[in-house]
Parts: structure tokens; C-alpha cells; sequence
């Protein structure tokens, strides 16, 4: 079966164009709202348009026959004093004169005359009926109304609808009308029926007309109703449209106000919304940028009187074996802490440079793997002093990236910094590979590691996993911050592992070609040793490679 | 020998006083000025084989100063500096500084910079190297086309004799910091870029066109083409 066949996918877009349209729910709803009301007037009408004109042709018809019984009646009288015995013509004669007398409608008049029960017929009366109500006496005239003809006593007309049943099966509508006449001092009962068709007929011409309006005016309601949706839709769909403009960004959109009506007044509130939040916006960044730059300015000021004391503490360093022992102890540690100051201050100057947006990638076209061995090389004597063996593990692929090397070379060093300072001694491996897209650098260790509940906190600022520890290479507590935002400057991802006992693993992944979105890395993580692997395993197969 | 003299233009005094115990301290001669706007009549008096100049001073500021003095002299200037920032660092190249140390500097550093800028590295065999229509007079330090005589600093010199030495060789922006500005470890390559630009005004018949000093895409530059 084709597609735009298929039920479902049609119910499917029915009902997915039925919640996403305003404007579809509106107009559905008033159609069905307002057929349900034509349909209704439309039956009421009719109702009563046929209650009046049957009341009206019963009322004539009842009048009719009246007059009909008593030019009978006295037919009946005068043929009844002749001698003559021949009733059934006698009969037949009078009821003829009946019936034209009453005979008003196309449909034609019939008619029966029957005796009334209990009366002493003469031996040779027989029912006088007409031709065409022979045979369905009994279901054109129904006992009720028998039975209160029977009961008459005081000359009235009994009246009651019914129907004449023709040839094709249907009812002719139709009025009988029942009286008493006496002939020869018996009492016969006379019924006459006659055929209201034409009623009928200038009933439907009504209800054919009225169906006709009803749905002429739900075309109309229907055009009128799109029009309105169009009106007030309109511009709550141009409102939606500058919502999201505004929630995307742009900050200057506004809705145009047109007129006083509640339309304008949504315009002006939505407005006015805009307007203040773009104020609070504006603020708050002038507030972060006043915040930044008293940062960066706090930042350069300090480096006037740093380099001062930096060449003092130089020169005090170079005359140390002029000093006693505690003096020239005294100069080492102010010379230390004056490089830790130093450090601080230019981690806490880059990372102003992160929140002012103010930083500039220089790409190079760099092998990775080579800056890692590099990067690697110049840590090694640090790393022997704490008895950790650096191992570079690249295996082939594509090295060369288009990276801000710098800054690459930055994160290596503070994330081989930091398994330095967590390896407990042991063995650090740095792990290098990449694919047609990304380039990896994983370093991994096998300290302590860091705790679960700790390991999405690495990444903050002057977060320290453990403030009790030993560091040796004097960060900041700006590093992994500053790395996540380097690696963030190229597009990459900076993540982290670890597993408590079995030491942590930090993995770096950058584009290899400016632009190209990250999918996945070329490294797992941590690199060859899933979790669940015990410490031992991963050190001996460390061993192997080194 | 008389000691070398700088000049050390800061509005800083306890900082210009320690840079001169430093200095004083390797046997150079130290002169000070506090004031941009004065910095040129220090300059004229003091006649400093090297000045040491802030960037941001009271009166006029430092790149200001740089390019006053180059408009006369080829004197090293090496620039201080609190802001590591491009535009920072540019400017003051481009206004004709041959280096700057970004602050904090230690004394090594300091005196490493000074050195270099007062002593040159390169020590080549030959009294005359020709480059192109150019001809170098070592001895001289003097650059003539014909009997034209082409103003260059001493660092602009050193660069184009580097590059005309071994006019086969093409060298990174890497080695002629090393070999021009005695740069060991720190690669900052904006240094290279701004003096082969400089240089290739004075030299070049087209800058926009260089024949003389040619870049090598990806690699760095080379002496013809």
C-alpha cells in the first residue's frame, strides 16, 4: 500500500495537524458548534410548521365534514320518506353527494359507511365503502377512533390522522374524520378519509428550503470563523514568532501595537516583557564585564610590583651563601612562593581572558603525538623525583591536527602535573592515538583516584580533591579549569575517569580539522582498561609497553 | 671597555630602582626616566646603547616613545610589559621594538635579553654578503642597493644577515628566534612576523610583493626565492 494511503499515517497527520493548528481547532470547533445549532432550529421549525399546518387542515377538514354529515343527513332523510326499498342505491347515492361535498383535495376523498354496533340492520344492508378503501378498511380506520364514534352521543366529528397505504408500500398521509348519520331509524357510522398528500408536499418544499439555509449558513459561519481566526491567530502566531526570536537572543524584537484592543495590549505587555528583560541582560553583563575587567586590571597591576619582588628575590637567591642558614632558607622559600604567586596570577589572568571572551587561537598544523613526546620529555625529570615512570604509548593513525599548540601543550602538562602529583609513585602512561576526524591524548595514572561523588567537581575552580595532599608542582587550582576551557577554545572535549584504588584517567579529544563536530574519540576511556579491571592487571600490561 | 648604557624608562620607581641594582650588578651603566614625555630628552642626553621602556606611562605612553625614537635612531629597544595580549604586543613591535619581556620577568631572563640585544649572536665569515641587488657590509652594519644606503636597526640587520648567510636554507620562525633574538625555549612567533614585515618595507621594491625575504607556506622564510 503507498504511503499517503496508509489510514495511520493519515490519522497520524490529522492529529499532528490538529494540535500544532490553533486555527484548524477554532474553525472545526465553531462548524460543529454551530451545525449542531442549525440542525436543531432547523427540527424545531419543522415541528412546528407541521404542527400548525396539520392543526389547520384537520380543523378545515373537521368543518368540512361536518357540513358534509348534515347535506348526508338530510339526503337521507328525504330519500328515506319515498318508497322506495332499493337502500343500497339509496346509500350509494346520498354518500356520493357526501363525498363531493367534501371532496377539497387532489389527493381525493373516500369514503365508508358502516352500521353502528348493536343496531337492528335491515337484512340486505351490506358496508357501503369506497373502491379504493375496500381492502384496507381496518388499517385506515383504527378502532380508537371507532370506538368513539361508537360512544357519540351528541353529533360531534371525531378526527384522527392516518394513512392510506398505496400500491408501491408507503402511507399517503392522510385525515379520517367519523360522525353518525340515522337512516330509516338505524345508525350507521360515517367515516371519510381523505388524502392530505399535498400537505405533505408543501411540508417538504419547507424542510428542503430550511436544510437548504441551514447549510448556506454554516458555509457562511464557516468563512466568517476562518476570517476571525485569521484576525486574532494572526498575530498570536506573529507573537509566538518574536518569542522565539527573543528567547534565541535577539533582544530588539518587538511585536508591532496596532489599535486599543486586547490584541495591542498582549503587543504592549509582550513588549515591555522585551524591554526589561533586555535591561536585566544589559545590566548583568555590564556587571560581568566591570567584574572581569577589575579582574584583568587587578591581574596587570599586580604584575608591577611581582616583577620587583621577583628581581629581589633573584638577587637575595644569588648571595644565599652570604647568609646564615636560616636566612638563606628564608630566601628559598620566599623565592618558591613567589613563583607560585606568579603561577597563580597568570592562571587567574587566563582565566579573566576565558570569561571576557577575549582569547585568540593560533593554529598550527602540529603532530600530536610529537608534542605529547615532547611535552612528556620536559616532565620527566619531575616525574623520576616522585618515582614515576612517564610512558608514551602512540599507536598509528593520523597525528597531524590543526591545534593551538600552546595551549594543547598546556593541558598535557597540567593534566601529566596532576597524575604526577596523584600517582602515588606509580608508573603515569600517555596515551596518543587518532582517527580521520580526532586526535587523542588520554593520561592515565594509578594513585588513589578520586572519589565518585567528586569526579564532575574536578573541572571547578580551585577545586582540590584532597587539600591535606602533597603537590609538588604548585597548581593553582585554575589547571583542569583553564585545560577544560582550552579544550572547549578547540572544539574538543575534556573528560575524566576514575576509579577509586585503581587511579584516574583524563582524556582529551580535539578536531583534527578545525570545524569538524566531535562524534566520538579515538581513545577509549581510560584507554585499555575497562573498568572493572583490577589496578595490577593495568600495571603489568603498562610494564610490558614501557 | 666602557660599559654598556641603558636606559630604563618605567613610572615605577621601586621598579626601575631594583631593574638598576640588577643591572648594576652585571657592570652596565643605568640611566632612568619616569616620564614618557620626557623619555626622548633622556634619550638624547643619556645617548643609551639599549633602553628598557614600559609600555604604560604617565605623559606619553611607551609604543608612542618607541616609534619617536626609531623615527631617529636604530637603538635596541626592548619593551615591558604587563599585557601579553596580541594587540598589546603587536603595537609595540610594530612600532619598532625589537622585543619585549612580558611582566613578571626574573633577573636571568632580564639579563639574557640584554645581552643578546647588545652582543650579537651571528659571526659570519665573509666582511661582505650579498642578497639579491643588496649588499651587506658586516663590519659596517650597513646595508647598501648600489650606491643607495638602506637604514636598518641593528636586530633588522641581524635578521637579513641570518637569512642571507644561507640563502639555500629555509628557516623556521622557531630558528630565527633562536638564532636572531637568542630565544632557548619560548616561541613567540609574532616577533618574526613583525620584523620580516618591517624589514621587508625597507627593503623590499614591492613589500607586498617580496623577492628579497619570501615566505614558505607552512614553514617560514627564506632569503630569495
Amino acid at each position: 500500500m503507498p504511503r499517503w494511503l496508509d489510514p495511520r499515517a493519515w490519522w497520524r497527520r490529522i492529529r499532528r495537524g490538529w494540535r500544532s493548528s490553533l486555527a484548524l481547532r477554532m474553525i472545526s470547533m465553531t462548524l460543529l458548534l454551530s451545525t449542531i445549532a442549525a440542525v436543531g432550529v432547523g427540527i424545531a421549525i419543522d415541528l412546528s410548521v407541521r404542527q400548525s399546518l396539520l392543526d389547520a387542515r384537520r380543523t378545515q377538514l373537521v368543518t368540512l365534514s361536518q357540513n358534509a354529515t348534515i347535506s348526508g343527513q338530510r339526503y337521507f332523510e328525504v330519500s328515506a320518506g319515498q318508497a322506495d326499498p332499493d337502500l343500497e342505491a339509496v346509500l350509494n347515492e346520498g354518500l356520493r353527494a357526501v363525498a363531493n361535498a367534501a371532496a377539497t383535495t387532489s389527493g381525493g376523498t373516500t369514503y365508508a359507511l358502516l352500521p353502528a354496533p348493536g343496531q337492528n340492520v335491515p337484512g340486505d344492508f351490506a358496508n357501503v365503502v369506497s373502491p379504493s378503501l375496500q381492502f384496507v378498511l381496518d388499517e385506515v380506520v383504527s378502532e380508537s377512533i371507532r370506538a368513539a364514534v361508537a360512544s357519540d352521543e351528541d353529533g360531534r366529528i371525531y378526527s384522527q390522522s392516518t394513512g392510506i397505504p398505496r400500491t408501491d408500500g408507503a402511507l399517503a398521509p392522510a385525515i379520517v374524520t367519523g360522525s353518525t348519520v340515522e337512516i330509516r331509524g338505524v345508525r350507521y357510522e360515517l367515516y371519510l378519509v381523505y388524502d392530505i398528500s399535498d400537505t405533505q408536499q408543501t411540508l417538504s418544499t419547507i424542510q428542503l428550503a430550511l436544510a437548504g439555509a441551514g447549510l448556506v449558513l454554516i458555509v457562511l459561519i464557516g468563512i466568517v470563523a476562518f476570517l476571525v481566526v485569521r484576525l486574532v491567530v494572526g498575530p498570536v502566531e506573529v507573537a509566538a514568532a518574536t518569542s522565539r526570536r527573543l528567547a534565541a537572543g535577539d533582544l530588539d524584537v518587538r511585536l508591532p501595537v496596532r489599535g486599543d484592543d486586547v490584541l495591542a495590549t498582549l503587543a504592549r505587555s509582550f513588549n515591555g516583557m522585551a524591554e526589561s528583560l533586555r535591561g536585566q541582560i544589559t545590566r548583568l553583563a555590564e556587571l560581568s564585564s566591570v567584574q572581569q575587567r577589575f579582574v584583568s586590571d587587578v591581574s596587570h597591576e599586580l604584575r608591577t610590583p611581582l616583577t620587583t619582588i621577583r628581581l629581589a628575590g633573584d638577587v637575595l637567591r644569588d648571595r644565599t651563601d652570604r647568609f646564615d642558614p636560616e636566612t638563606a632558607r628564608t630566601v628559598e622559600l620566599l623565592h618558591t612562593q613567589i613563583l607560585r604567586f606568579e603561577g597563580l596570577l597568570a592562571d587567574l589572568l587566563e582565566m579573566s581572558r576565558f570569561d571576557a571572551g577575549a582569547v585568540e587561537m593560533e593554529y598550527d598544523r602540529v603532530n600530536v603525538a610529537r608534542l605529547a613526546e615532547d611535552t612528556v620529555a620536559g616532565m620527566t625529570m619531575l616525574a623520576e623525583q616522585r618515582g614515576s615512570e612517564l610512558v608514551v604509548i602512540a599507536e598509528g593513525g593520523h597525528f597531524e591536527a590543526e591545534i593551538d599548540a600552546r595551549r594543547i601543550r598546556r593541558v598535557l602538562t597540567n593534566l601529566i602535573g596532576n597524575a604526577i602529583d596523584h600517582g602515588e609513585g606509580r608508573p603515569i602512561e600517555v596515551w596518543v592515538d587518532s582517527d580521520q576526524y580526532a586526535a587523542a591524548i588520554a593520561v592515565r595514572d594509578f594513585g588513589v583516584g578520586i572519589a565518585p561523588g567528586d569526579l564532575d567537581r574536578v573541572f571547578a575552580r580551585f577545586w582540590r580533591a584532597d587539600p591535606s595532599r602533597q603537590r609538588t608542582t604548585g597548581g593553582s587550582g585554575l589547571g583542569l579549569a583553564i585545560s577544560l576551557e582550552d579544550a572547549a577554545l578547540h572544539g574538543g572535549w575534556l573528560e575524566a575517569w576514575s576509579a577509586p584504588g585503581q587511579g584516574s584517567c583524563f582524556r582529551l579529544t580535539v578536531p583534527r580539522r578545525r570545524g569538524i563536530r566531535l562524534t566520538e574519540s579515538p581513545l577509549p576511556l581510560p584507554p585499555e582498561s575497562p573498568v572493572g579491571s583490577d589496578g595490577s592487571d593495568a600495571l603489568s600490561r603498562s610494564g610490558e609497553r614501557g | 671597555m666602557v660599559n654598556a648604557r641603558i636606559l630604563v624608562v618605567d613610572d615605577d620607581p621601586a621598579l626601575a630602582e631594583m631593574i638598576g641594582i640588577v643591572l648594576r650588578a652585571e657592570d652596565y651603566d643605568v640611566a632612568f626616566c619616569a616620564d614618557g614625555s620626557k623619555a626622548l630628552d633622556a634619550f638624547h642626553v643619556e645617548r643609551p646603547d639599549l633602553i628598557l621602556l614600559d609600555v604604560m606611562l604617565p605623559g606619553l605612553d611607551g609604543v608612542e616613545v618607541c616609534s619617536r625614537i626609531r623615527g631617529e635612531s636604530g637603538v635596541p629597544i626592548i619593551m615591558l610589559t604587563a599585557k601579553t595580549d596580541t594587540i598589546d604586543v603587536v603595537a609595540g613591535l610594530e612600532a619598532g621594538a625589537d622585543d619585549y619581556m612580558a611582566k613578571p620577568f626574573n633577573t636571568k631572563e632580564l639579563v639574557a635579553r640584554i645581552r643578546t640585544r647588545l652582543r650579537p649572536v651571528i659571526r659570519p665569515s665573509s666582511d661582505l654578503v650579498r642578497i639579491g641587488d643588496l649588499e651587506l657590509d658586516v663590519i659596517g652594519h650597513e646595508v647598501r642597493r648600489g650606491a643607495e644606503r638602506i637604514n636598518l636597526t641593528p636586530l633588522e640587520f641581524e635578521l637579513l644577515l641570518a637569512l642571507a648567510l644561507k640563502p639555500e636554507q629555509v628557516f623556521t620562525r622557531e630558528m630565527l628566534l633562536e638564532q636572531v633574538w637568542g630565544y632557548q625555549y619560548k616561541a613567540d612567533t609574532r616577533l618574526v612576523n613583525v620584523h620580516v614585515q618591517r624589514l621587508r618595507a625597507k627593503i623590499e621594491e614591492d613589500p607586498d610583493n617580496p623577492t628579497l625575504v619570501t615566505t614558505v607556506r607552512g614553514v617560514g622564510y627564506r632569503a630569495g626565492s
